[in-house]
């Protein structure tokens, strides 16, 4: 959900100069599979054994009673993943800016609550305001 | 509908514990336990944050190919989002 409603703000965001990217721990075949379903023009990129999600500080390993429930529901992190570790990073929107500065964080426990992609838009044009101003 | 709404509508389906999902109270407990206990660790709160120096990266997109950060940056400010997966 989160994707799509990015990539209906993706022309926003490159009309003030950005780019997008998505991350997940998944293998690059699941993010060929969602990249071609929802018909993205962003790329989604595979964060092997969670690398970088690691280094933002987002991952935590799935309780084992979790576990139980998402094999219930096809949810293979084992396979998805490539590792036995079940761990996911929780779900994350950052905007950097060209110095390599975070400027807007928006970090959830909990995945169902999720900011706005007009929220990252005004960031951007922020952003873009102090450019013109320098 | 903005992104917050269709969320909360997906939410309120799930947890209905009828059709499409059919969801037992058994599993929306567990959800609602292991979201409890993620925001009780306080990661989040420990996650990078504003002012923060991003780290740099460079991961392979979907075709295989890679994708530096700092190639990104060089064009542009950079938007990254995290997501857990395509199921």
């Amino acid at each position: 959900m989160e994707l799509e409603a990015l990539q209906a703000a993706l022309p926003d965001i490159h009309r003030l100069g950005a780019n997008l990217v998505a991350i997940s721990p998944e293998l690059e075949r699941y993010g060929r599979s969602v990249h071609r379903r929802l018909n993205l023009g962003f790329d989604v990129l595979s964060d092997h054994e969670l690398q970088v999600g690691t280094q933002f500080g987002l991952v935590f390993v799935l309780p084992d009673y979790l576990k139980t429930v998402y094999a219930q529901f096809g949810s293979k992190l084992d396979e998805f993943n490539g590792e036995n570790a079940f761990r996911l990073p929780m779900p994350a929107r950052y905007v950097v800016d060209q110095q390599g500065l975070i400027r807007s964080a928006n970090v959830s426990p909990d995945y169902t609550i999720r900011p706005d992609p007009s929220e990252t838009i005004r960031v951007l044009e922020e952003l873009g305001r102090e450019k013109d101003n320098r | 509908m903005t992104l917050q709404q269709k969320l909360d509508d997906f939410k309120a389906k799930f947890e209905s514990g009828g059709p499409p999902y059919n969801a037992p109270k058994t599993v929306i407990e567990i959800f609602h336990r292991a979201t409890e206990e993620l925001r009780q660790s306080g990661l989040a709160e420990r996650a990078l944050r504003s002012d923060d120096r991003s780290p740099a990266f460079t991961l392979n997109n979907q075709d295989g190919n890679p994708v530096s950060s700092v190639d990104l940056l060089a064009k542009g400010p950079l938007v990254i989002t995290f997501f857990r997966g395509h199921w």
